[in-house]
């Protein structure tokens, strides 16, 4: 098991308006886009239109408005409102999204989806790594990874979280740390990225 | 693995579609099968054209191609011509034979595209020819605005053949095509395709960019950059002088010259061929000396460099 | 060309495998000097005669046929009943599918008429697969009338992994492939990643560039003009599959290595990795073929015994770690040392000699 100078691990910049799009449209995963995920000198009031996530269900959103705040009830409810969304869109469109890593790539891939190109969406990952972990042994999907040793919650194997991350998949790769030496292993750590 | 990298073609038909367009239908000189191709292919012809003592190498669209009925190309009389329009127009006839490329392409349609729109200047819309062709086959969204003369306008329709629900748009001249009003109108996943004069397809580019669409998304036509103007090489211990042609590498004409430059990608990536340069300004299109190197001039990679004037001295 | 088809061999359980002697003889050995480090070993795809031995060298077709053909197609059936995840194709790449199957059929009907034949009557196409005993006529692009996808259908009649790769946005998407002879990479986790990202575990190429040139030199690559490299690792046993999902299965093995065993069970494992543009879809298909031979097997071949010692005994530490070697490597180099006079060895991966010594 080789050291984790993983080159897939995406790295997140601190966001900007790109000056080349027509229209821009800020996303969070919380009430208010953290203050931390900006670039210096940019802040979510330069960004004309922003999602957040109120999480109580009696927010009552305007998806289709194309100018100011929405609120909307959870996660998925904006996902659905942003497919929604990017299905009546015309390009020129550039998205941002904030919060959990794997909210981001949710993000990411409703983009993709929409047929946008890379250049097209900005993310950035904020709070404590919370990581997806696909065990690549049964393929059952771990989430909510704190640490870099985990147990399956499928086959039960104990799995090191390598830092090799599916963007199309949205979640790290598990392997069975023991398989060469049952019982061999190394210190249980919180991830720190 | 290929052992005829060159094919054999016979022209099988030759029609005057104007007075200005020719479509030729080429085939295997043997009868056999061709290599298929993906729309925007283009192939490069060997034209032996009187007058010209060494054979004129020009690329066409391929506007369809079928293994096994040929290739079809357009091909657009220009007056003056350096002498391979004419030269296909006035002397090619059925049953003559002539060497091409085997498909190359530079110009393919983006797998991701949710829509595509196709803009073409005159003799530009060859290769969107080959696009509707294949948006049809697979069902794929598609608009199509061809901009050509008042004259043109029902040979280019016969050509697209638009169908039922299909938007095709034919303007008479650049002045009644509204780009920014097409162009900002299309949905989220569209990617433009623009292919005639170097002006339209600026344009097309420059109001993309100016409504959002990010470059990766926005198109031209593209026949690549092989060979150049050709230069004289110096061999440095000997003073022997090589002419390096046109449309010939630098580590071709060595090899050609008998000396042995030693290779092994030979496409600019492994820096095995590196040979030192004496004298002479560098035209580099390598992907392995550093931007240091790059302007050191005192190396160069003879499988895909230039000379960037008209001659170049080796240090070999 | 005499193939002598050796099909009850077997590449896991009581792996019942070995070579002949022509075998050892046209093996790709993959060391051109003592040492090694990583580089864009990319050259053109020609045919040329390395190797040699009455069944030519390996590099010598297009797509390798060699004695464990019969034995490896069995082995792929076995791990694709097992996991159908080995391949998968994204939709998109319906036309590479095509292209695939239309370039291994007209290269093997090619390479080896006596075993492969291709007839073809417009889209009505008939193939025949002698060693396998196969015979299906079918409608080129016509997917209804093949028992699976076209990729599948003909990659399970080839030897070697195989990848589809999109050629977009400045860089290929690995968007289809099958595995079931990998060195440790998972199909399922990596499919649609870039050239950098399914590359991302590989240690210190990407500090040196190697990756940037090597993906400018791949979407350069042209129609008719195909390229190939070779890629090493070490495997215990002759076992094709070492996939990441099979971990748990083949990684107790590395720890099952004794001085007395392992020169007959270490196998030095080379990829001949082929890269051809396919012209309908205008994508690349990648060839993965992986050659199995014991260290025991190569040392047969004098000048491979003394620099596969030396290679191995110099091997930057963070490379023989990544390539899962760092449990018996020092007793590989023990066992080499044996054959290891210290006398000069030619530069080149030709074996120099014509047939073993006794």
């Amino acid at each position: 098991m080789s050291g984790q100078d993983i080159k897939s691990r995406p790295i997140y910049t601190p966001l900007a308006r790109d000056p080349a799009g027509r229209a821009h449209l800020l996303i969070s995963d919380g009430a208010a886009p953290s203050p931390e995920a900006f670039a210096p000198g940019t802040s979510a009031a330069d960004f004309a239109e922003i999602w957040n996530v109120m999480g109580h269900s009696q927010a009552l959103p305007a998806p289709l408005a194309g100018s100011g705040a929405q609120a909307f009830r959870s996660a998925s409810h904006l996902l659905d409102m942003l497919r929604h969304r990017l299905a009546r869109e015309t390009m020129g469109l550039r998205l941002y999204a904030v919060g959990a890593e794997h909210f981001c790539w949710d993000v990411a891939g409703c983009a993709s989806a929409a047929g946008m190109g890379r250049e097209e969406f900005f993310l950035f990952a904020t709070g404590k790594p919370s990581r997806r972990v696909v065990c690549v042994h049964c393929r059952t999907l771990n989430a909510h990874v704190r640490t870099n040793l985990i147990t399956c919650a499928g086959c039960h194997a104990q799995l090191f979280v390598r830092d090799h991350f599916s963007r199309r998949g949205n979640a790290f790769m598990g392997v069975q740390l023991d398989a060469e030496a049952p019982g061999e292993t190394i210190d249980l750590e919180e991830l720190t990225s | 693995m290929m052992d005829q990298p060159v094919l054999a073609l016979c022209v099988a038909a030759s029609e005057a579609l104007s007075p200005t367009l020719r479509r030729l239908t080429l085939v295997a000189a043997d009868g056999g099968r061709l290599p298929p191709a993906a729309a925007g292919a283009h192939v490069t012809l060997t034209l032996s054209v009187a007058g010209h003592a060494r054979p004129l190498k020009n690329s066409y669209t391929l506007v369809s191609a079928d293994p096994e009925r040929g290739y079809t190309l357009i091909v657009r009389r220009t007056n003056p011509s350096r002498g391979g329009s004419q030269h296909i127009h006035e002397a090619l006839t059925v049953g003559d034979g002539l060497e091409a490329s085997v498909p190359h392409n530079l110009f393919a349609l983006h797998s991701q595209a949710k829509k595509v729109l196709l803009i073409g200047g005159g003799i530009g819309i060859t290769p969107l020819l080959a696009f509707v062709a294949a948006l049809r086959a697979r069902g794929g969204r598609f608009e199509l605005h061809q901009i050509c003369s008042a004259e043109e306008q029902d040979t280019f329709a016969a050509l697209i053949g638009a169908q039922p629900g299909e938007t095709v748009h034919l303007h008479a001249g650049r002045a009644s095509f509204d780009a920014a009003a097409v162009l900002g109108a299309q949905p989220l996943g569209t990617h433009v395709y623009s292919c005639g004069p170097a002006a339209l397809m600026d344009a097309i580019e420059r109001q993309a960019a100016a409504l959002g669409w990010p470059a990766s998304h926005v198109h031209r036509e593209d026949f690549g950059a092989a060979g150049g103007e050709p230069f004289t090489l110096t061999i440095g211990s000997s003073g022997a002088r090589i002419a390096v042609a046109a449309d010939q590498t630098m580590l071709e004409a060595l090899e050609a010259a008998g000396i042995d430059a030693g290779s092994l990608c030979r496409g600019g990536a492994c820096g095995v061929c590196a040979v030192p340069v004496r004298a002479g300004e560098l035209e580099h299109r390598d992907h392995y000396l550093s931007a240091q190197e790059r302007q050191s001039g005192g190396l160069v990679m003879p499988c895909v460099s230039r000379a960037r004037g008209d001659s170049l001295v080796l240090d070999i | 060309m005499t193939i002598a088809f050796k099909p009850d061999e077997t590449f896991r359980g009581d792996f019942r495998y070995a070579n002949s002697p022509a075998a050892i003889l046209r093996f790709p050995f993959p060391f051109d000097q003592d040492s090694y480090m990583y580089g864009i070993n990319m050259e053109p795809h020609t045919r040329s005669q390395k190797g040699g031995g009455q069944m030519g060298g390996a590099f010598a077709v297009a797509f390798d046929v060699d004695e464990h053909y019969v034995a490896e197609c069995a082995e792929r059936a076995a791990v694709l009943a097992a996991d159908p995840g080995r391949c998968q194709v994204l939709p998109h790449m319906i036309e590479a599918e095509w292209d695939t199957l239309e370039l291994i059929m007209e290269s093997l009907s090619a390479d080896y008429p006596e075993h492969f034949v291709l007839e073809r009557q417009g889209n009505d196409w008939t193939w025949t697969n002698r060693p396998l005993g196969l015979h299906q006529r079918f409608r080129f692009g016509d997917v209804s009338s093949l028992p699976h996808g076209p990729f599948e259908y003909i990659t399970r009649q080839a030897q070697g992994d195989f990848t589809l790769q999109d050629q977009r946005d400045g860089t290929l998407y690995m968007d289809g492939g099958i595995a079931t002879t990998q060195a440790d990479w998972s199909l399922s986790f990596d499919l649609g990643m870039t050239f950098h990202e399914w590359h991302g575990p590989v240690p210190l190429a990407h500090q040196k560039g190697v990756f940037e040139r090597a993906l400018s030199y791949l979407m350069r690559v042209r129609y008719g003009h195909p390229a190939r490299r070779l890629n090493w690792t070490m495997t215990v046993h002759p076992r094709l599959d070492t996939s990441p999902e099979n971990y748990p299965v083949w990684g107790p093995d590395r720890t099952t290595l004794t001085a007395d065993n392992i020169g007959e069970t270490l196998h030095l494992r080379v990829e001949l990795q082929t890269f051809y543009r396919l012209p309908r879809s205008n994508g690349l298909l990648f060839g993965i073929r992986a050659y199995l031979a014991s260290i025991d097997e190569l040392a047969r071949v004098p000048k491979w015994g003394r620099r596969l010692h030396r290679v191995l005994r110099d091997l930057h530490p963070e490379i023989g770690a990544y390539k899962g070697t760092d449990r018996f490597r020092a007793l590989a180099v023990a066992h080499l040392a044996r054959v290891d006079d210290g006398a000069p060895t030619s530069p080149g991966i030709q074996p120099d000699i014509q047939s073993l010594p006794a």
